[in-house]
């Protein structure tokens, strides 16, 4: 087996020595944009998720959440809740919010919304809410009768057209809010929010003392306490710290409610991913066999001859193997430098998704290795099978074709 | 030596099988230089490689030195050839991306020795077929003459029982072709080596011991040659 190798390797690295260069650089190339294939679409669907994760973290959920417990609307006496978690070590800030479903219309437009009612000045800290105002302002603390508006309900931002909305509401104009209880109160519109999100931009803001009242709300009931830690990664510790503080409702990270909200967003993009690596994978192997086939069957007449002065059919293998390796290995080193290219370009430069959704791929070092440890597997069957299969046949038919 | 008994090789079978060697016999014995002879399609070349376990008979037996080497297993066969058995193809059948030096002590490696042993061994055998300084060269930077030379180091640098030459003259000018003659010649004289070479020219008798000459697939004369390539 020793001699095997040797001699194998001997016969590989001849060839890569003498061999055409033009061939060996054609090779990698293609080998290159192989590798390419593999990591850079699941580079992009990481991106997306990042964005989508990131939508989840500054909008509706914050690090870590706090809900309800059974079958209870509201978390009661919010406030001893805030109290606790704003004791915890690694919080940075936490508010309370009052959702509620409404239906808004205006000028016989009429669209059925969720109306967050919040504490503005607490906002800046916790969410991006205060930072997407396009157009008027945000609410401020004393803000009553006043409603933010998303852009998609309001007619005038990037996906109006595919949703009911209110016919270019405008800041400044009156709209009638129907609450789930029945009462109908007229809100001036203080500002027009934008988020690029339609969990943000088909919703409606008022102040959370709005909500109060419309709903006859006492002692500081909350639907949610949105909190935001020091330092992301930590969720699941400050979860268990707010647990341990006597927080009684349900305590959940924003991944835990990322999950059940946007599940079937990332299960679609899961899906699409799965199966763009598959097809890929397929395409790979097949290219890569092609590649080495085509290398091998224009050294029929050589492998022939090595076997006629009595080279053993493992060494030509091996050396094939070994080929086919350094030339994947190659094409590995080439697109990554290429893969790294082009995600330092896409980060100056990121893909913009609906217009205004700015996507910046992922680097994901568990997907570069995985795509390097296959296309080195796939080098070695690649290498291995057609020089198996051209070793196996006579001398006769090797070297002069009969 | 070698012991040939009523060997056949058919192409094909039934009534168009194509009858290339139709029982030959014969004996060489050790340290000759024997010329297998006959015109284009007579079955010389079928029958050299069969001789240099590269084909398999139809039919017939075959030794080398008692053993039945046309029955033995392919990776027996591999080995016998590696060890035994030296080659030399009309065309020189050299590895082009391998140096001179490579083609010849590729071999070597193969049987086991260190590659500085092997590149040795390469060279020695480089020196004696008048290659002496063009270790390194590739093949296409090598004359025919030269190339076939490597082909002779190749399978002269194991120090074979036996080397078979399929028409190694056939793509050389006549200069080259002496060359490559005299080298048979001189190892045959001064080494002792077994050659059996496949050729159509009559003037390459001048250097072998025999000659024998087959006429569609049959052996139809076996003699002995003198100095001057004139039967005795």
């Amino acid at each position: 087996m020793i001699n095997d190798i040797r001699v194998g390797a001997l016969i590989a690295s001849s060839s890569v020595k003498r061999g055409n260069k033009k061939t060996l650089v054609f090779i990698v190339f293609v080998l290159s944009l192989i590798f390419m294939n593999l990591v850079f679409l699941p580079s992009m669907i990481g991106g997306m998720t990042v964005l989508f994760t990131g939508f989840m973290q500054d909008y509706p959920y914050g690090d870590v959440v706090i809900e309800p417990t059974g079958d209870n609307t509201y978390i009661n006496n919010a406030d001893s809740v805030l109290k606790k978690v704003r004791a915890v070590e690694g919080v940075r800030a936490a508010t309370k919010r009052l959702d509620v479903g409404a239906s808004i219309d205006h000028k016989q437009n009429v669209v059925g919304v969720t109306v967050t009612g919040m504490l503005p000045t607490e906002e800046y800290e916790i969410s991006q809410y205060p930072y997407i105002i396009t157009d008027g302002d945000f609410l401020g603390e004393l803000s009553r009768d006043e409603i933010i508006i998303g852009a998609m309900i309001a007619g005038t931002g990037f996906g109006s057209e595919i949703y009911d909305n209110l016919g270019e509401v405008k800041v400044g104009s009156l709209v009638d809010v129907t609450y789930s209880n029945g009462v109908k109160k007229t809100y001036k519109v203080k500002g027009i929010m934008e988020g690029t999100f339609e969990l943000v931009d088909l919703n409606a803001l008022v102040h959370y003392k709005e909500i109060e009242e419309v709903y006859g709300l006492e002692e500081s009931k909350a639907t949610s306490v949105v909190v935001r830690i020091d330092k992301q990664g930590t969720e699941e510790q400050i979860q268990d710290k707010i647990r341990e503080a006597g927080v009684n409702e349900q305590v959940f990270t924003w991944a835990d409610k990322s999950e059940t909200l946007i599940k079937q967003a990332m299960q679609s993009m899961g899906a699409i991913d799965i199966m763009s690596k598959f097809v890929s994978l397929i395409v790979g192997a097949a290219l890569i066999l092609i590649i080495i086939y085509i290398n091998i069957l224009n050294k029929k007449k050589e492998i022939g001859i090595l076997k006629a002065i009595g080279i053993t059919p493992r060494s030509i293998v091996l050396s094939y193997a070994f080929l086919s390796t350094f030339y994947v290995s190659l094409g590995i080193i080439a697109g990554l430098a290429l893969y790294l290219s082009l995600m330092l370009y896409f980060q100056a430069n990121p893909v913009v998704f609906y217009e205004t959704m700015e996507i910046r791929p992922v680097i994901d070092p568990m997907l570069l290795i995985q795509s390097i440890i296959t296309m080195l597997t796939l080098s070695v069957i690649a290498g291995t099978l057609p020089a198996w299969s051209v070793s196996k046949e006579s001398i006769l038919k090797a070297i002069w074709g009969r | 030596m070698i012991v040939v008994k009523d060997l056949k090789r058919y192409y094909g079978s039934g009534e168009t099988a194509v009858k290339a060697l139709n029982g030959v016999s014969f004996e060489i014995k050790k340290g000759e230089f024997v010329a297998i002879m006959g015109a284009s399609g007579s079955g010389k070349t079928t029958l050299l490689r069969i001789l240099a376990l590269l084909d398999d008979a139809t039919a017939g037996e075959y030794t080398i030195r008692g053993l039945k080497v046309s029955s033995l297993p392919e990776a027996e066969r591999s080995y016998y050839r590696l060890t035994q058995v030296g080659y030399v193809f009309q065309d020189y059948a050299l590895i082009n991306e391998m140096s001179a030096a490579e083609n010849v002590y590729v071999l070597s490696m193969m049987e086991g020795k260190s590659k500085k042993e092997s590149y040795k061994t390469a060279l020695e055998a480089l020196e004696k077929v008048g290659l002496k300084g063009k270790e390194d060269r590739i093949p296409d930077e090598l004359s025919g003459g030269e190339k076939q030379r490597v082909a002779i180091a190749r399978a002269i640098a194991k120090k074979p029982d036996i080397m078979f030459a399929d028409e190694p003259c056939a793509n050389l000018d006549t200069n080259n072709s002496k060359q490559v003659l005299d080298v048979f010649k001189d190892l045959n004289d001064n080494h002792g080596q077994t050659i059996v070479m496949v050729t159509h020219e009559h003037w390459h008798t001048e250097y072998v011991d025999r000659v024998i000459t087959l006429e569609d697939g049959v052996l139809v004369s076996d003699e002995m040659m003198d100095e001057s390539g004139e039967e005795k």
